[in-house]
């Protein structure tokens, strides 16, 4: 639903970096493996975490 | 050990280093790593009180996304338990963000801002308080202060003598830190293969004795140095402890 806080493999905290992931890559034409190298997520399993996120509030919420 | 242990930097920024460390037993090198994973104590938010609570997340689920954040921990400063109160309280529309963490300790502040704990649509609101407790990684990952915490061997790299002209070059992967005479060098320098290094020379590779080198990540609730210095403490505390229960 949210973006999670920590990657689930190493514990590294990678929910900071969502916003701006999200607005470069998904919303923006950027290459994702590009904005992760600059963001400083090196690992593959904290890349993991943002590129198979997905936000679900604004699907959710109707139906609160 | 009654030897002096010697500590070299290679890399070193505020939350990650890369650091040599010689003088010290394999076993010991462990110790100082499961100490940095487990044994150092983080303050991280353990206990939850909602005043309201209309977001789509459960109330546990928020609890949990708060108890990831990681707070800023001063050494020696607190006790096991101690408690600091948070407090937060967003309206939508808006985002909360751990930034809006509220803190009554000056010195206990989220170390990031900018994680999203929920988005809150109109007419929604969160409003809560939060207890922070000091407790170790054994608890729980939340209070684990180190990140990726791990230590190789340094190596010692020496040319033994000329490639064949019209050898097959294999690439002889190498990944950390070897040690060319008294030169240190990281292997990311030749992408960590020695045939970049070294295109015409054989080389033997050999593990330098009681030499690691620790590649060390913390979470932001505390530095590297400190994280390690605290690990090395918490280590002889359980060995005077251990003494102390043996002697007669
Ligand atoms: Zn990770």
């Amino acid at each position: 639903m949210m973006v999670p806080v920590r990657c689930f493999t190493c514990g590294n905290v990678v929910g900071e970096h969502w916003e701006e992931f999200k607005a470069r890559s998904r919303e923006g034409d950027e290459d994702p493996e590009m904005v992760l190298d600059e963001l400083g997520i090196d690992r593959y399993c904290c890349r993991r975490m943002l590129v198979s996120h997905k936000d679900l509030v604004d699907i959710v919420s109707p139906y609160q | 050990m009654d030897e002096e242990y010697d500590v070299e930097f290679i890399e070193r920024e505020e939350r990650s280093a890369k650091f040599l460390v010689r003088g010290v037993t394999p076993a010991f090198a462990n110790g100082i790593r499961r100490a940095m994973i487990a044994d150092v104590p983080t303050l991280a938010i353990d206990e939850v009180r909602f005043i309201e609570n209309s977001s789509v997340m459960f109330d546990e689920q928020i609890a949990l996304r708060l108890g990831l954040v990681p707070l800023s921990t001063p050494p020696n400063e607190f006790d096991e338990d101690d408690v600091v109160t948070l407090s937060l309280d967003v309206s939508g529309p808006a985002t909360a963000y751990s930034g809006d963490i509220v803190s009554s300790d000056e010195m206990v502040q989220p170390a990031e801002e900018n994680v999203p704990i929920i988005d809150l649509k109109d007419g929604q609101r969160l409003e809560l308080e939060a207890d922070a407790v000091l407790s170790t990684g054994k608890d729980h990952a939340k209070h684990q202060g180190g990140v990726s915490v791990g230590y190789r061997h340094l190596q010692r790299v020496e040319t033994v003598g000329d490639r064949g002209e019209f050898e097959d070059v294999d690439p002889e992967i190498y990944r950390g830190v070897i040690q060319e005479g008294d030169e240190l060098v990281d292997t990311e320098e030749f992408d960590h293969d020695l045939t970049n290094r070294y295109p015409d020379q054989e080389v033997a590779v050999e593990d330098v004795e009681h030499a690691f080198v620790f590649s060390v990540e913390t979470d932001g609730s505390m530095s590297v140095e400190e994280l390690f210095t605290r690990a090395v403490e918490s280590l002889d505390a359980r060995a005077a402890e251990l003494e102390d229960a043996v002697s007669l």
